[in-house]
């Protein structure tokens, strides 16, 4: 007798396997997930935000008076046996609850409490001694009194932030499971679930060509002189974006820190790690910004490339006029432009997603050498090439794409190599129906024409 | 002339190891965007009464370093009526897929990916386990890429 097994096996193109055990086990692990987010969401509701609500809305209103002030310590000792201590205001208040006259201590909430005594004090001094207040007590327990309502929204922020993902993963999870129990991958790829992934794709697809992207976004702008003007992915555009977004960040820590580390100064208490940690975190803020400046200043004098196509979407074995403009004041000594065809796959490696990509045809269609720019005019080239005949369509699916793109290459003068990407979309041949050849490799053409 | 692909197995395999063929509608399963498809497929090597369903799919997936993507473009499902008590038999099970296949993906023999298009028939059994049989077929002559030589200087 045999004992089941619970995984798939694969011997060459069969395979065998106990599809609802692999359903199973992804339900049982969303399931874990969405009950952990449920149970934690409800510790910290009943905890933290059922306590407000009920101080807002259960708890009576009465007048009472000032009788007595005071600091509350609190005391934590962390896993390595440092002690830490926070200070808050506490009141002794005394007041009318059920008719009968109740004196009692309230402490302010987790927003008033502080890690520095001298806080807490100043904060304390705004409370005076017989004064008459307004404070609400609990209907449950007379003796719990706060003397301030209201709701702190980051709090709830907090509160809800861990759980709401966890119930948000864990429930779609489940869905997803749910959604494949017992049906095949063919099945779910054909019914409802099929339909929803391709809904919730990113690109939308072009009409009537099943996995090939629309390219409403890409014959949207007419051109000066040819039809269509192409739409640039830069890039150094980004690079420019995340190298000034890093820049940004970075030095507003270094700014919170450093009038953090002002104010310890000019309080007689000097943090010294603090200090030492400023020095080199401040050296890597100015190079950050010295490098987005440098950036801003390539990307300004290199100045922009413009490319117009006479058709979209273009097809295997046609001829295309194009119309090269290059803005700037830099001189190139090498500028090329090439067809490229760029594949790219997304995996997971460990609990990272990444996406490799390799050219597999990359073909000049016209080079140049020594271009120096003349004041006040773009360089410009009008050009024709021809799409490879038996050339693959552009593809998108989830996890894979084919990329056809125009690539301007450039060389210039005294600043590193710029690379400006115009993607297309080449949709099958009419003539794709003829059949019988060999597959042969692409035709790389590396020749050049100056 | 009918190309025929088939999932063998030894002949010493355990029960649960059916050998499905399948039969194209033209010469080595090589197919034009827009041609209609007809895969006749046999499966033996089974008690038929052990097999509650078939699915049966034209599809496209995804290989290389991507994970998988798959497309299905026609798919049927037939669920095989039971009467108790039977006898094991072991009559092949056959049946026809057919379907007019559309202009695109067309098949694409990459560096890191490659669409390919199969005809897929799957057997369910009593007791809940599954058995697939995949068999690729070639929509369009797309030629096969490489890397391009790096450019000499």
């Amino acid at each position: 007798m045999r004992l089941p097994s619970f995984f798939s096996k694969k011997r060459g193109e069969r395979r065998t396997g106990l599809p609802a055990w692999g359903s199973l086990g992804e339900a049982i692990y969303y399931l874990v997930l969405l009950t952990a987010g449920l149970v934690i969401g409800g510790l910290m509701l009943t905890g933290v935000a059922v306590s407000e609500w009920r101080i807002n809305n259960q708890f009576v209103e009465a007048s009472g008076r000032l009788i007595g002030k005071g600091l509350a310590r609190h005391t934590t000792t962390d896993i390595f046996g440092n002690r830490r201590q926070s200070w808050r205001p506490a009141i002794l208040v005394e007041y009318q609850a059920r008719g009968k006259l109740v004196r009692s201590w309230s402490s302010g909430g987790l927003a008033e409490t502080s890690s520095q005594r001298e806080t807490a004090i100043a904060q304390l001094a705004q409370w005076q001694l017989n004064r008459p207040v307004s404070c609400w007590y609990d209907p449950d327990n007379v003796t719990t009194v706060v003397l301030k309502r209201g709701y702190n929204w980051w709090l709830w922020l907090l509160t809800l932030l861990l759980p709401g993902a966890l119930v948000a993963f864990g429930s779609s999870g489940l869905l997803h499971a749910a959604g494949g129990w017992g049906r095949s991958e063919e099945r779910q790829a054909a019914e409802v679930w099929g339909l929803l992934k391709r809904l919730t794709r990113g690109m939308p697809e072009a009409s009537g060509f099943p996995a090939i992207p629309a390219c409403d976004n890409l014959v949207n702008s007419p051109g000066t002189v040819l039809r269509f003007r192409l739409p640039t992915e830069s890039p150094e555009a980004w690079t420019l974006l995340g190298s000034g977004l890093f820049a940004g960040l970075w030095n507003a820590v270094v700014i919170v820190l450093a009038i953090g580390a002002g104010f310890d100064v000019a309080g007689g208490r000097a943090d010294w790690w603090l200090l030492l940690l400023l020095a080199p975190f401040t050296l890597v803020g100015l190079l950050a910004i010295g490098l987005f400046f440098r950036r801003l200043l390539r990307v300004t004098a290199i100045g922009p490339s413009h490319l117009e196509i006479s058709d979209h979407p273009l097809r295997p074995g046609g001829s295309y006029e194009v119309l090269l403009s290059q803005a700037g004041s830099v001189a190139f000594r090498r500028l090329e432009l090439r067809l490229e065809l760029e594949e790219q796959a997304t995996f997971r490696q460990g609990t990272d997603v990444r996406t490799e990509r390799q050219v597999v045809c990359s073909e000049v269609i016209r080079c140049w050498n020594r271009v120096e720019p003349l004041p006040g005019t773009p360089f410009e080239a009008e050009l024709q090439f021809r799409v490879p005949p038996r050339a693959m369509h552009s593809f998108h699916s989830t996890h894979n794409t084919l990329s056809w793109q125009l690539v301007l290459r450039g060389q210039p003068d005294h600043w590193p190599e710029l690379k400006r990407v115009f993607p297309l979309v080449i949709y099958p041949s009419d003539t794709t129906a003829a059949m019988g050849a060999a597959p042969v490799s692409w035709h790389s053409g590396q020749g050049a024409a100056s | 002339m009918m190309r025929t692909a088939a999932g063998l197995a030894p002949s010493s395999s355990p029960p649960l190891s059916p050998q499905v063929t399948v039969d194209f509608n033209v010469d080595d399963g090589n197919y034009a965007p827009g041609d209609n498809i007809r895969a006749r497929y046999r499966v033996v090597g089974v008690d038929r009464h052990a097999v509650t369903a078939i699915e049966q799919s034209v599809a496209w997936y995804t290989e290389g370093k991507g994970e998988e993507d798959l497309g299905v473009i026609l798919f049927e499902r037939k669920p095989l009526e039971r009467v108790e008590p039977e006898p094991a038999s072991a009559e092949p099970l056959v049946g026809v897929i057919s379907g007019k296949l559309p202009p695109s993906p067309l098949s694409y023999e990459g560096v890191i990916v490659k669409i390919r298009w199969c005809v897929r028939v799957r057997l369910f059994f009593v007791g809940g386990r599954d058995f697939v049989s995949e068999h690729v077929f070639f929509l369009g002559d797309v030629p096969v890429a490489r890397p391009p030589e790096p450019a000499v200087s």
